[in-house]
């Protein structure tokens, strides 16, 4: 459904198409289970490869095979729950709500009404995944309420503003308590949480320019109308950059079971992703010749 | 040490060719150039120590075949031979992972030339901040546009950095070894060249 991080599905071996695809349904599981129905709607790619980069074992994991609302007929595999599962369920959850809050802040009162009826339906799933990840909900945030006062002191900084967004993603690997692991982790999620700023910002680029919001690329580059072929030049050379310090951060990693699949992610999804967002083709749908 | 075996990730039968090939193979993913300024360098150089001490216990006793043994020397960043004795202390701050004391002592500097600037771009760097970075080491190299290591900052900058690439995953857009191979196929069916 959403998200930046995702494999490039015709590279994938149709035995790893299936087992991303037993993961993305585990975490989606894992949402309802712990966080009520509604906290399905938060599923999304960035959070299932985050699940996939903290897990622990190297083995082939349990699968089960369940109905859910969107397969009721046909039951689908769907990976057996883990603390990884878990850990990116409550974190998503705590995420979801806090940039809901943040929208509601930076739109009118109409344009909100969508991200109140979120908050409404998200309320108690948000708050027993405060209970269970305090921490991680203080980062948020704090982070969040710095991205804020940046955008609306019209810093012109892209790296001031993405790093507050790094910096949440950051938290994540807070947890874990293997320290050349937590470090590889640490640069690996900063830059990868960086990017997805990035990507997001320029996704956003025209109808942010339009509605007269905050855009940090268009302060960065003073820009007018367009955004000119060198400017564009290097924000494309920014974001290979952060992909070559993340895979170098992966490198560092020790393997696990996912570790075929992320690596397709990192070197030909998030590249991929990259160029489509840039060349304006990510938002609209591609018919896709299988070459 | 681990299993030699299973730092080269082989099994212990393998054949000759097979642990170089593992070896040379790990030796491009860890090489220090793919770690250049990278807070994770000292990781890599660990990495590859245990990779050289793996290679040379399996191949102890054999001929030194093509010596292909690679030195563990992480590439230069924020040089500490280079440079003034005034930014000394900031640079050694940089190198060691102390961005907070080398924050702290950047801002409190009067002198703001070239190597300032430059020391600016290495703790963004070290930050994640590309983008400021490649700001103040473009600021270095205007002011001081005859300085290499400035140049050769600004240069990475402007590549967008070097990272290793796992055989058959091409960059976007270039051609990996498959496609040599197969374009000159290609070439010799068509037109006899070799």
């Amino acid at each position: 459904m959403y998200g930046y991080i995702r494999p490039v599905k015709g590279e994938l071996k149709v035995r790893q198409f299936e087992q991303f695809k037993s993961c993305y349904c585990s975490l989606c599981h894992t949402l309802e289970r712990e966080y009520g129905v509604f906290a399905r709607f938060i599923l999304n790619y960035d959070y299932t490869f985050l699940a996939m980069l903290l897990w622990q074992d190297k083995g082939e994991p349990s699968y089960e095979f369940k109905r859910c609302i969107a397969s009721p007929v046909k039951k689908k595999c769907s990976c057996a729950v883990t603390p990884p599962l878990q850990l990116c369920a409550g974190h998503s959850v705590i995420l979801a709500w806090w940039k809901l809050k943040d929208t509601i802040t930076d739109e009118n009162i109409f344009r909100s009404i969508p991200s109140w009826i979120g908050l409404l339906f998200l309320r108690k799933a948000y708050h027993k995944a405060r209970n269970k990840h305090p921490n991680f909900d203080l980062k948020v945030r704090t982070n969040l309420c710095e991205l804020h006062e940046i955008e609306s002191s019209g810093i012109v900084s892209l790296d001031g503003a993405a790093d507050k967004f790094a910096l949440i993603l950051c938290a994540s690997a807070e947890d874990v308590t293997n320290d050349t692991k937590t470090r590889a982790l640490e640069q690996l999620l900063y830059h990868t949480g960086r990017l997805i700023y990035i990507l997001d910002a320029y996704d956003d680029l025209e109808e942010d320019r339009a509605a007269g919001r905050y855009n940090p690329i268009v302060v960065r580059f003073s820009m007018k109308e367009k955004l000119s072929e060198s400017d564009r030049e290097a924000l494309k050379t920014t974001l290979d950059h952060s992909q070559n310090l993340i895979s170098a951060a992966f490198e560092l990693l020790p393997e696990n079971t996912w570790s075929e699949i992320l690596r397709n992610i990192i070197y030909l999804g998030i590249p991929d992703t990259c160029a489509r967002v840039l060349n304006g083709t990510w938002k609209k749908p591609q018919k896709k010749a299988p070459n | 040490m681990n299993d030699p075996y299973s730092v080269l990730g082989i099994s212990p039968g393998a054949s000759e060719e097979e642990i170089k090939k593992a070896y040379r193979d790990l030796v491009r993913k860890y090489h220090p150039d793919n770690y250049h300024n990278n807070p994770l360098a000292d990781l890599a150089q660990e990495k590859m120590k245990e990779i050289n001490e793996a290679y040379d216990s399996i191949t102890k006793g054999q001929a030194s075949g093509n010596g292909t043994r690679h030195s563990t020397n992480s590439g230069g960043y924020a040089n500490a031979q280079g440079g003034s004795a005034e930014f000394y202390q900031i640079r050694m701050a940089i190198n060691t992972g102390n961005l907070a004391q080398a924050e702290q002592l950047l801002n409190a500097a009067q002198n703001r030339n070239a190597e300032w600037n430059f020391l600016m771009g290495s703790l963004f760097y070290r930050k994640g901040w590309l983008d400021e970075a490649r700001r103040y080491y473009q600021m270095a190299v205007s002011m001081d546009p005859g300085n290499a290591e400035y140049r050769q900052a600004l240069n990475y900058m402007n590549q967008g950095g070097q990272a290793y690439r796992p055989t058959g995953y091409p960059a976007s857009g270039g051609c990996d070894m498959c496609d040599v191979c197969t374009a000159m196929i290609c070439a010799d069916v068509c037109c006899n060249c070799f």
